[in-house]
């Protein structure tokens, strides 16, 4: 049990909100009504994390993983189930809890909106206790790993959107968490950016050996990140395995692209055990002539997509 | 690695979130500025409706000018802290709405201290410089003795006031994590504190009670400055109040607290 | 202007101040709770002073003229102020200037829904309860509707003044600031905070050629038919005072507002 970073053990949790009718009319009813409804955001999930992985929590839009990352920081309590993080029941020590997690919430910054980022850091250290060497030497790995420079003396209000993301990631990892929650780091993004948040993410926990939990929508970020992905749907979780494993499971699986006469590329997914690759070639021949073709191995991205379709056994 | 974080922790980090605030404060200039001309102007309009009124009425219920204006003058001295040090409560529900405020759950520090830390409001001090001048001003005209005693009474018994004040605010401020779109509630709870600046023998009956225990303005000036103003037969009331607002602030605290855990942070 | 779309924002409006259901019963509460106090300190500075009629005004008329007065208050608050600076700070004003409608009558007709509601739900119950704690002091005849016309144009002079003040955002961040100013100006001068019969004669002549009288005051006085406003020569008067300041604002502020909105420089990325 003490190996692992997190245990969830059945979790669930439910929202109860007001049953709302529509229109004027159905406003004014709302106001005395008292028809509630419950959602089940989180629906008996388990979960075993080792120390010094980095799992993609994935699932499709409201699956219920914010909601989860919530529960796991302590914010919010489950309505059943038990979860550990660290050996401890995180919204019972909220703040013993807090002393050794990292958030990140996309869009939100938890930085001090006013302040240039190295005073906001120091609060930080502050507030966390962090041994003055111990400080230094993340400020210098950090140095080693992106180029703080140009972030270091700003305010936060005047940074652009990456600039807070990536300074928001670096405060997280400054106490040297046991464990890191990214809920969507990546959200609105440059593909540059993504990139260097990528390798930051990835170095931190190479050095540190810091425990990663993280969801997106990205599959660039499980591809470069994630050897571990667990799925959530309709708050049940459907898929929890090794990244490989599953693309195996799509192995008869072949992305053909074909660039035609007019320099344009089509691609399709193919299933080989169903269809004959070359019967799709000959058959798009008689159409049009054919410059050139590409097979692959089915991508993370269409993987997940067929998941969240329901073509997964 | 466990951390134990007391009372010195607290302040040591108080103050250099406050010596940071500062610094950011003086680069807007413009903003404190044109705090500063809201704050002398809610003080002057204060006042002159004041002395509208005693034009008008020249005693209420045997209170007479320079006793109202001592009363006056203690409960803007008494609203100082609240201004100066809770005034993020004001912006509690925007965050709670949005659902930012579920930055201030991430760190080991109490959630309550963190974010009423996060702001410090300079424009107090320009209230706390009115108070003190009516203060002293009245308390000449009435002719009161100036002794250490009497200074160190006054100082615990305005520091008794102010915790009233604060419990109203954070209980006002704590409704929105049950009320969405509250921010009437500390709108008027923020005018209620009006009628602190006179005497709660105006009020009889059920509303007596009201007014002291449920919703305490008669605490916000009046029982605490009758220590100074009638020293000769202070009410129990008067001499409980250092100890009612203590436990008045400690239930606001809970109740904040109370708010935090039942909201169910909207938003992804 | 195509009046449906606007209706559709007032209805919209409307919707969404009744999502708000705690609220709204928690404001005619606090209302109630307002009123009380009011009640008592009055009550006890008539008693102090020993006369019934102070200046024109007995207990009951100053009782109804304040209460009424804070009613009108909180129906007429529109937030605006707030509403507005948080939105240029967090760089949603954006899309409001995006939508195809004016951005003053669009904000206009969003607030008219909330302001709907807060007659039902704020005004009228405690129009109700001021009739019943008087025994009917309030007379019940044409001045309710003259009253009900007068309290209309005080809402578009409100509103201009909350613009005026609301585009000051546009140049700094202190909204507390701003607002308070606003908010004080606005009571002590339109009578909300002491009847304007109260004031020492020279800050009455002042006041009576401001604006802030048609909000508070000037609806008030109708309601309670002082002032001569029982016939149509005393009301006349009343409504074109309203009416000129309305006119002087809206131009003022639609100045101001187009000409600011140039210079704004927005937040948030
Ligand atoms: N505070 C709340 N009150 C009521 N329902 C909620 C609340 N928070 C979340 N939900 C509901 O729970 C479900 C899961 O929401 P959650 O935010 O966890 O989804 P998500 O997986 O993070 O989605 P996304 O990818 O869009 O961020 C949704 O149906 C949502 O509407
Ligand atoms: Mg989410």
């Amino acid at each position: 049990m003490e190996d692992y970073a997190l245990v969830m053990k059945d979790v669930c949790k439910d929202f109860k909100v007001l049953n709302r009718h529509e229109g004027l009319k159905g406003s004014i009813q709302d106001l005395f009504s008292r028809d509630y409804k419950t959602i089940s955001a989180v629906k008996d999930v388990s979960l075993n994390v080792k120390r010094g992985e980095i799992i993609g929590y994935l699932g499709p839009n409201g699956a219920g993983k914010s909601t989860t990352i919530k529960m796991m920081t302590g914010v919010l309590e489950p309505t059943s189930g038990e979860i550990l993080v660290n050996g401890k029941v995180p919204y019972k020590n909220r703040t013993e809890n807090c002393e050794n997690i990292g958030v990140v919430f996309g869009q939100r910054s938890q930085l001090w909106w006013s302040l240039p980022l190295i005073e906001s850091f120091k609060l930080l250290r502050d507030i966390y206790m962090v041994p003055k060497n111990e400080y230094n030497d993340m400020i210098e790995l950090y140095k080693s790993l992106v180029d703080i420079e140009p972030i270091i003396n700003k305010p936060v209000r005047q940074m652009s959107l990456g600039q807070r993301t990536l300074s928001d990631i670096l405060a997280a990892f400054l106490h040297n968490p046991a464990i890191v929650f990214l809920d969507e780091p990546t959200i609105g993004l440059d593909v540059s950016m993504k990139d260097k948040i990528r390798s930051l993410i990835k170095g931190l926990n190479k050095e540190k050996n810091t425990t990663v939990i993280l969801t997106t929508h990205d599959m660039g970020d499980v591809d470069a990140l994630c050897k571990r992905i667990v799925i959530i749907d309709k708050g049940t979780k459907i898929y929890d395995n090794d990244i490989e494993h599953l693309k195996s499971y799509f192995g008869s699986y072949r992305t053909l692209h074909m660039r035609l006469a007019d320099d344009t590329w089509e691609s399709m997914l193919i299933d080989e055990k169903e269809t004959d690759i070359m019967d799709v070639i000959m058959r798009k021949q008689k159409e049009t002539k054919i410059k050139d073709i590409r097979l692959e191995e089915i991508s993370t991205e269409e993987v997940i997509k067929k998941i969240y379709e329901g073509d997964a056994a | 690695m466990e951390h134990v974080r007391g009372l010195a922790f607290y302040t040591k980090l108080y103050r250099k979130i406050l010596v940071q605030d500062l610094k950011t404060k003086m680069s807007y200039r413009a903003d404190f500025i044109i705090s500063t001309i809201g704050m002398i102007m809610t003080n002057l309009s204060g006042f002159v409706t004041f002395l509208i009124l005693f034009r008008n009425f020249p005693t209420i219920n045997g209170w007479d000018y320079y006793h109202m204006l001592f009363l006056y003058g203690f409960s803007l001295v008494a609203l100082t802290p609240v201004q100066c040090f809770f005034d993020n409560n004001w912006n509690l529900r925007f965050m709670v709405y949005s659902g930012d405020f579920i930055k201030y759950c991430f760190r080991p520090v109490n959630v309550f201290f963190y974010f009423i830390s996060e702001v410090f409001d300079v424009k107090g001090l320009g209230q706390l410089a009115f108070g003190i001048g009516t203060l002293v001003y009245s308390w000449i005209h009435i002719g009161l003795p100036v002794s250490f005693m009497i200074i160190l009474k006054l100082i615990v018994f305005l520091i008794t006031a102010s915790l009233f004040m604060i419990a109203l605010m954070n209980a006002a401020a704590a409704t929105c994590f049950w009320i969405k779109n509250s921010g009437y509630v500390m709108v008027i709870m923020f005018r209620f504190k009006d009628f602190a600046k006179y005497p709660a023998s105006i009020f009889s009956g059920i509303f007596k009670v009201i007014f002291t225990f449920v919703i305490p303005i008669a605490f916000v000036a009046y029982y605490p400055s009758l220590v100074i103003l009638d020293p000769d037969n202070v009410p129990l009331l008067s001499l409980l109040s250092p100890v009612l607002g203590i436990l008045f602030f400690y239930l606001s605290y809970k109740f904040w607290m109370l708010g935090v855990r039942k909201y169910d942070f909207t938003g992804s | 202007m195509n009046p449906r779309k606007l209706l559709a924002l007032t209805r919209a409006g409307i919707m969404e101040s009744l999502q708000f259901r705690l609220g709204t019963f928690v404001t005619l509460f606090a209302n109630l709770i307002y009123l009380v106090l009011v009640y008592y300190l009055w009550k006890a500075i008539y008693a102090s002073s020993g006369v019934d009629v102070v200046n024109g005004m007995t207990f009951t008329d100053t009782m109804i003229y304040l209460i009424l007065a804070t009613s009108l208050f909180n129906f007429l608050e529109m937030f605006v102020v707030w509403d507005m600076s948080r939105s240029i700070q967090s760089g949603k004003i954006i899309l409001d200037l995006l939508k195809p409608m004016k951005f003053r009558r669009y904000t206009f007709w969003s607030y008219s829904g909330s302001h709907v509601v807060s007659f039902f739900l704020t005004f009228l119950p405690t129009f109700v309860v001021v009739m019943i704690i008087t025994h009917g002091a309030i007379h019940m005849g044409l001045n309710l509707i003259w009253f009900v016309i007068a309290t209309v144009f005080a809402l578009l002079i409100n509103f201009n003044i909350e613009m005026l003040v609301a585009t000051v955002c546009l140049y700094t961040e202190s909204t507390w600031g701003i607002n308070i100013v606003k908010e004080t100006i606005v009571l002590l001068l339109s009578g909300a905070s002491i009847p304007i019969a109260f004031f020492p004669d020279k800050l009455k002549t002042v006041v009576e050629y401001m604006p802030f009288r048609g909000v508070y005051d000037i609806p008030l006085t109708i309601l309670l038919q002082k002032n001569g406003s029982d016939t149509l020569e005393g009301l006349l008067p009343m409504f074109l005072f309203q009416l000129i300041w309305i006119v002087i604002l809206t131009a003022a502020g639609t100045l101001f507002w187009n000409y600011s909105v140039k210079k704004i420089t927005v937040n948030g990325g």
